[in-house]
């Protein structure tokens, strides 16, 4: 058969089955001749013709199916059948197809960003041979710190690394150009703006192997030089320069200063930053005013040996594993450690060294680790719920339509072909269940990185798309083997009974899947619970202070190396906030409280030195008025005043927390903290416990120093600003007022304290609200799995219902009958349930804020969600089996 | 070992069958080899047209539709060039094949 005909044949079914027909009947009409020929009867004559023959309905098929163009052309019209049935049963197909789109979708959009969080390697030649250097033991005794213990090094330990390249090939060093903020960027004439900065070794992107959309990237003479020149990430480039060839060789300001732009990195190029995403990137430079972390006091990149500030990322010499090579740097890497400091304690543990491979996110990843895994858990539970949900749909709707297999079985058809058939219909519905579940969970994934404002890249990877096919292929090989049972079981012999039978055997195996989808549901509900509720205490937790009414943002002043100028910019800062219309106070502090910073100390008080491990210290630099400012209430003595200046006592206000662990039964005020040879500050004041870092940590013992009292001035402010109204309707005025000071500094980061604080906890937020959408999920799921099953039962019991009821049974008995089915089912799955929810609430126990892992309220809460799914779920069909009529159904029988 | 099994049988005389008669529809090639056989043998009808589709998909044979002599229109099958290299083939296999048997039917 030729191939043209072949494919004619597809969309001419009727031709081939016409050729086929034709050919058996000749046969069979040369039989009747000949038959006819030798004598009999022409009833006979044909009555012999069709025995010899057998049945011609089979045989049809039989050599229907040796034709491969027929075969393809049976799968056309198996869709096509399909595509009927969908027509026919439009709620059955959309309720299959809504609940395997949530099922695949949600899977892969919680995948994605477990991908981009966990798995995702950096677009760059080799990436598996990347790692970052770690340092698990925390820097050296003595040595300075960024607050990055276990990620930074110093710069004599880089050049070391560098050198050594048996373990090595490249060491690439990077360092933000400051510490909590983006830095201020100027381009042409536009007003000034903050993007994400790191300087970085020469050998930065060759090391990497950053492939350049654009010009170059930098070079080991250029950081030796100091160059000021600029390479753009290509979102930033996108962002600001419209793409334009022509941002290449322009200049833009850096916190003031020129740099010259050479080079665009790579399209999928995020940076190497934890979580970030670096808009721009420059050769390590010198010059005070770019220090990496935007340091401003004593501490240089070149001039301090001891700081160590700068990040490393590593790829390994040919050949090297991960273990060789830490156990081949680590001497030089330990000598380099301790030249500048002298010999090491022997008290104190030697600095070692880690590799942490530069997959997904460092540092984020393993904050992240623990919650997305638990997310994947739940989603995945909610996708078991969804396609044995789906499952049971599909045998239910086949057992209805046993009938009608059982006739075609018994007019010839084959079970072969009537599996072929059923497959064709659930390929359909997974097919397009995975379709629009993909659209929905690129939509979902990029929604869900907005939530939780991670700057990852989420864009759909072969990973990803393999872990779709395969959910697609799990939940396909589930809804292939529910029909398989069907065809193969339709019974043919019963094919003409009236009153199809259910079996026990597979009204048992129904309720075994319920039972395990309401324990499934259970877990899942207390999950949710458990999260809802740590959200709960996170918002209801008592800050300390009056966040209502506060507005915050930085300010680095530029191109003021020198301390003194930074407290005259400052000096002038506060006099032009306070005297903006609306503006009811103001005040600056170092770190923004609920930012996630603090700066740490170990206390001396009256001479006593306590270490770090007995009584923690925390203290922020303040301004003037900061308790009022702030909200918090004054205990005792007085507030920090203008007249504490760099040239008065100094003074310091401490909390009760301070109070009750260091200064305990004693009036607090007057007495010393800090170095008595060293002008101590006086204690003047007592405030009530406030939060600092974050929303969910514990009181600590508290010290706030005036801002111009403690060291120099700081490289950023924080001011905050109170008012009446609405903080951020302040905005343009205060713009304003900045500008005239200096047109090249830019607000940080401006938005309200109470914004401050809430973004403290947005990842509990974000995880609560995902938790509570898969409860909720799962929830509607075994409801809709319940009823549907439940009518069914009790379509299929009319009959039963209709002879008690004339047997004088009453019907609030039936409706009981079928609401205990309900109850029963949901009584088992809470009994199975219990301990699955332990566990999970056990495993999430690090998730959870101010809750017992065993949170009663939570257990009752998913107690009551599933005794309310399952009296709705039995309500209706209650009701329809009380109100059947029992002449109505005996008659039917 | 060659393969041997009925199918491979019925192939072989159908095959054998229009190496001799040139070109047969279903029905003659059922008749023939009955005939040739001396009544011996008898094709199933139902499993004939199976395996001619088989074998037509294989490319062993070639159909046309002709009268016949009665003038009725049938679907004559004649052999291919690939199809007389198989029948060689199966005429082998199936020596082999009685030469097997018989060598167990005479072990004493």
């Amino acid at each position: 058969m030729s191939l043209y005909r072949r494919i004619t044949n597809l969309f001419s079914r009727s031709r081939v089955e016409r050729d086929i027909e034709d050919e058996l009947r000749a046969h069979i009409e040369m039989r009747v001749e000949d038959n006819l020929a030798a004598g009999m009867s022409p009833e006979q004559a044909r009555r012999d013709a069709l025995l010899r023959f057998g049945n011609p309905v089979g045989t049809k098929e039989r050599v229907a199916a040796m034709d491969v163009a027929l075969a393809l052309e049976n799968i056309w019209s198996d869709v096509r059948y399909g595509l009927r049935q969908v027509r026919k049963f439009p709620v059955f197909a959309a309720t299959t197809i809504l609940t395997l789109v949530l099922g695949i979708g949600a899977t892969t959009a919680i995948f994605s960003v477990m991908n981009a969080v966990l798995l995702r390697s950096l677009p760059v030649s080799n990436p598996q041979q990347l790692f970052y250097l770690n340092v698990p033991t925390q820097q050296p005794y003595g040595a300075w710190n960024t607050g990055n213990g276990d990620t930074s090094f110093s710069r004599p330990v880089f050049e070391a690394l560098r050198q050594d390249r048996r373990a090595f090939s490249e060491v690439m060093a990077f360092a933000p150009l400051s510490s909590d903020s983006k830095v201020a960027v100027r381009i042409g004439d536009d007003s000034p703006e903050e993007a994400f900065g790191d300087m970085v070794s020469g050998n930065f992107f060759t090391g990497l192997g950053v492939p350049m959309t654009r010009g170059r990237g930098f070079t080991l003479e250029e950081e030796k030089q100091h160059a000021a020149v600029a390479v753009l990430n290509y979102a930033y480039w996108t962002r600001r320069f419209s793409r334009s060839p022509s941002a290449l060789g322009q200049t833009m300001c850096i916190k003031g200063l020129p740099f010259t732009i050479i080079g665009i990195a790579g399209e999928d190029f995020p940076g190497v930053e934890p979580g970030q995403v670096t808009d721009l990137w420059i050769p390590l430079q010198r010059g005070p005013e770019l220090n990496p972390w935007g340091q401003s006091g004593d501490l240089t990149l070149y001039g301090s040996p001891d700081w160590w500030c700068l990040m490393l990322i590593a790829r390994l010499a040919p050949g090297v594993t991960a273990q060789q090579a830490v156990a081949e740097a680590t001497p030089a890497f330990q000598a380099a450690a301790y030249a500048s400091l002298g010999t090491p304690d022997p008290s104190h543990p030697k600095v070692t060294l880690a590799l942490v491979p530069a997959k997904g996110i460092q540092g984020l990843g393993d904050n992240y680790r623990e919650p997305i895994t638990i997310l994947m858990v739940l989603v995945i539970l909610v996708l078991i719920i969804a396609c044995s949900n789906v499952a049971m749909l599909i045998v239910a709707r086949n057992a209805s339509r046993q009938r009608d297999f059982s006739l075609r079985m018994a007019l010839g058809a084959r079970r072969s072909a009537l599996l072929r058939q059923l497959l064709t219909e659930s390929g359909l519905l997974v097919l397009s269940g995975t379709l629009l579940g993909w659209l929905f969970a690129l939509g979902g994934a990029r929604a869900l990185a907005a939530w939780s404002q991670l700057e990852v890249n989420l864009k759909p990877d072969r990973t990803i798309l393999l872990f779709t096919c395969i959910v697609s292929v799990f939940a396909a090989l589930v809804f292939g083997l529910a029909p398989l049972r069907t065809a193969t079981n339709a019974p043919v012999t019963s094919a003409l009974r009236a009153t199809p039978s259910t079996s026990y055997q597979r009204k048992r195996r129904g309720s075994a899947i319920l039972v395990l989808q309401v324990a499934l549901c259970f877990t899942l509900l207390t999950a949710a619970g458990l999260l809802l509720r740590t959200l709960l205490q996170y918002e209801q937790t008592n800050l300390g202070m009056r966040t209502q009414g506060l507005l915050v943002f930085g300010i680095t002043p530029q191109r003021t190396a020198d301390s003194e100028a930074r407290f005259i910019f400052y000096r002038e800062l506060l006099d032009r906030m306070r005297s903006l219309p609306g503006v009811e106070s103001t005040t600056f502090m170092d770190n923004r409280l609920g930012g996630g910073w603090s700066n740490n100390d170990e206390p001396t008080v009256d001479g006593v030195k306590y270490s770090s491990e007995q009584v923690p210290l925390r203290t922020n630099n303040v301004g003037p008025d900061f308790l009022h400012v702030l909200g918090i209430p004054l205990l005792e003595g007085r507030d920090i005043l203008d007249s504490d200046t760099q040239t008065s006592p100094r003074v310091a206000i401490v909390n009760e927390t301070f109070v009750k662990k260091l200064l305990p039964n004693t009036n607090p005020i007057g007495h010393q903290l800090g170095d008595p040879k060293d002008h101590p500050y006086t204690i003047v004041g007592v405030a009530r416990d406030s939060k600092y870092r974050s929303v969910d940590e514990k009181p600590r013992a508290m010290a706030y120093y005036p801002y111009t009292q403690n060291g120099g001035a700081f490289a950023t402010v924080q001011v905050e600003l109170r008012t009446n109204g609405d903080p951020l309707a302040l905005l343009p005025a205060v713009e304003q007022a900045v500008h005239e000071m200096d047109p090249n500094v830019p607000l940080e980061k401006p938005m309200t304290q109470a914004a401050v604080f809430e973004d403290s906890y947005s990842q509990p937020r974000l995880f609560s609200r995902l938790a509570m959408f898969f409860g909720l999920l799962a929830a509607l799921l075994v409801g809709i799995g319940l009823y549907g099953t439940l009518s069914y039962r009790i379509s299929r019991r009319s009959t039963e219902i209709g002879i008690r009821m004339a047997l004088g049974a009453q019907r609030q008995q039936v409706s009981r009958m079928v609401l205990r089915e309900s109850f029963q089912i949901a009584a088992i799955g809470i009994g199975i349930g219990i301990p699955a929810a332990l566990l999970t609430g056990h495993l999430m126990g690090s998730m959870l804020y101010a809750l017992d892992s065993f949170d009663s309220v939570s257990l009752l809460l998913a107690f009551m969600g599933v005794v309310g799914i399952s009296l709705t779920a039995g309500y209706i069909p209650a009701r329809r089996a009380a109100s059947i009529d029992p002449m109505q159904a005996l008659r039917n029988e | 070992m060659a393969k041997n099994d009925l199918q491979g049988t019925l192939d072989l005389l159908v095959l054998k069958t229009l190496s001799q008669t040139g070109s047969l529809h279903g029905y003659g090639i059922v008749l023939h080899i009955q005939r040739a056989s001396d009544d011996l043998l008898r094709a199933e009808e139902g499993s004939l047209y199976p395996a001619l589709h088989r074998m037509e998909q294989n490319g062993w044979i070639a159909s046309d539709w002709a009268l016949t002599e009665t003038g009725r229109k049938a679907k004559y099958y004649k052999l291919t060039a690939s199809g007389r290299k198989q029948l060689q083939e199966a005429e082998k296999n199936f020596e082999q094949l009685v030469k097997g048997v018989r060598a167990i039917l005479r072990y004493a």
